[in-house]
């Protein structure tokens, strides 16, 4: 059963994962074909100190990338789902409605997850290229708060179209994107260290919110 | 014979917009039983605390005796249930719909939904989404079909089809509950598509039950009687012989459940001569109609 579920979210989603991961992809071999360029024709003296000291972020269009993904694989996703009040087929299956609820959340947050792993993948390894371990871990650390933030957007924006009634869509988006804008404070390079593992956290606790909006659909 | 379904005391309200109050019905098992009501009278609100999409705010349905509130899975799994419009999940292709509900039911029957599908002009590679009316509807049986379940709910079967997808509908479903001793409960706004279906009706007006039995039954102790009157400006209005009247000048349609001695007699008893006074035979529309009133 729950393969099945697994079936009909891959159906629904797979050309907007693959667009995302691809997207993903591009922008990060862009960032270091820019990097390689920019040694190329700046020098390493000089790119080295702009990093160093200038907290320059030569990867910052990176930055709304995974916000952008989670958006789109939670409407990829769920918007199906509200148009003709089709979730209603969802939990009519003979399965739970909230198991029913958690195995489509846990297919999105799975799939952002894996886009996750991949990004921060080349990144780490595409940095290594050029710089030594300490610093590429330095931009893992600055873009982890942004890639926490497509999951936290993908149950937001979950929790929203599944919400029954428009009053409380806008209050939810109100709350959610104060929420989202923690992930984009203007901060230093790796300077969300500490606050990394209460956001992602929070971000894992939000994939059940959508809990709350089915509830409030079933029963009126 | 258990009850399939058994709703006790079912009252809902919008707000303070009274829909229905103190419901009380059930659906035996092996029978088909059709809802009608006029628009607003509460249908809908019915089959939505029927799945469990709505809850009353007083009063309780059972489906196989649990509360329709909180249905176990396997009781769900005994369970057909097409929403109103035959809505699915219309991103997916034939093959993808039988592939993905297949692996929900532990008595899916392949062999039914193809046998359905074979029968439109469909590529197993067609999405849902791209079909007629029709063709959706047809899909949407053979999904319930191949699901073999206990209990067919049936929102409003009929609409968007065309006449001949209804009348495909409406015999592949009968031929079905019958043969394999289903129970139906369904409604729908085209009341031929229901007499030729259903074996009961239950007809709810503004919070009542008006009528609960047998179509059969309904249509031989529900009556109509046409007459004209000499004199436009009588009154008849005796509540406990007459249901409903209606009068266009001197020509009146009356509908009683009483026997056409005691209306002569009551007519008789008012000094009126009816004019060419004849028991009219009724389908199941009219006697709706007649029950329900026209407005």
């Amino acid at each position: 059963m729950l393969l099945s579920v697994f079936y009909k979210e891959w159906l629904k989603t797979r050309w907007f994962v693959i667009l995302y991961t691809a997207m993903g992809i591009v922008a990060i071999g862009y960032i270091f074909m820019a990097l390689k360029h920019s040694f190329n024709f700046s020098g390493t003296r000089s790119i080295w100190s702009t990093i160093l000291f200038q907290g320059n972020q030569f990867y910052k269009i990176f930055k709304f990338i995974p916000l952008a993904g989670g958006i789109i694989v939670a409407i990829a996703q769920y918007l199906p789902e509200a148009n003709d009040k089709r979730i209603k087929l969802t939990f009519h299956l003979p399965l739970g409605e909230n198991k029913a609820l958690m195995v489509m959340q846990a297919f999105g947050a799975l799939s952002l997850l894996v886009a996750f792993f991949v990004f921060l993948g080349l990144i780490y390894f595409l940095g290594l290229i050029y710089f030594p371990v300490q610093m590429v871990w330095d931009i893992v650390l600055t873009v982890l708060p942004w890639s926490v933030s497509g999951l936290s957007a993908y149950s937001i924006v979950s929790f929203i179209i599944l919400e029954p009634r428009w009053p409380f869509r806008f209050l939810y988006s109100i709350v959610g994107g104060l929420f989202l804008s923690f992930h984009f404070v203007h901060a230093g390079t790796a300077c969300y260290g500490p606050a990394l593992s209460g956001l992602f956290l929070m971000s894992l606790l939000l994939i059940t919110a959508p809990l709350s909006s089915g509830y409030r659909f079933r029963k009126g | 014979m258990n009850n399939a379904i058994e709703c006790n005391n079912l009252t809902h309200y919008y707000g303070s917009k009274r829909i229905v109050e103190n419901l009380n019905f059930q659906v035996k098992e092996g029978t088909i039983l059709g809802l009608l009501g006029k628009n607003g009278t509460g249908k809908t609100t019915v089959f939505n605390i029927l799945n469990g999409f709505l809850r009353p705010t007083d009063g309780k349905c059972l489906i196989f005796g649990e509360d329709t509130q909180c249905l176990s899975p396997a009781t769900k799994s005994r369970i057909g249930f097409l929403i109103e419009g035959h809505v699915q999940y219309s991103f997916m292709n034939v093959k993808q719909i039988e592939k993905f509900y297949s692996g929900f039911y532990p008595k899916w029957k392949p062999g039914s939904f193809w046998e359905i599908v074979k029968k439109l002009d469909v590529s197993k590679n067609q999405k849902i989404s791209t079909m007629s009316w029709g063709q959706r509807s047809q899909v949407a049986l053979g999904i319930i079909l191949a699901q073999d379940p206990d209990l067919l709910i049936l929102d409003d079967f009929s609409m968007g089809l065309d006449p001949g997808y209804r009348r495909l509908f409406v015999d592949h479903l009968r031929e079905y509950a019958k043969s394999e001793n289903k129970t139906i409960f369904t409604t729908s706004h085209i009341i031929q598509d229901m007499e030729r279906l259903i074996d009961d009706v239950l007809i709810i007006d503004f919070n009542k039950v008006m009528v609960q039995s047998s179509v059969s039954d309904f249509l031989s102790n529900f009556k109509r009687f046409d007459f004209e009157l000499e004199n436009d400006d009588v009154e008849l209005d005796n509540e406990t012989l007459i249901v409903n009247i209606e009068k266009v000048r001197n020509k009146v349609e009356l509908y009683t459940y009483s026997s056409e001695r005691d209306i002569r007699n009551y007519l008789a008893e008012r000094s009126v001569t009816p004019i060419n006074f004849s028991q009219v035979t009724m389908n199941l529309e009219d006697a709706f109609i007649g029950l329900t009133r026209k407005y």
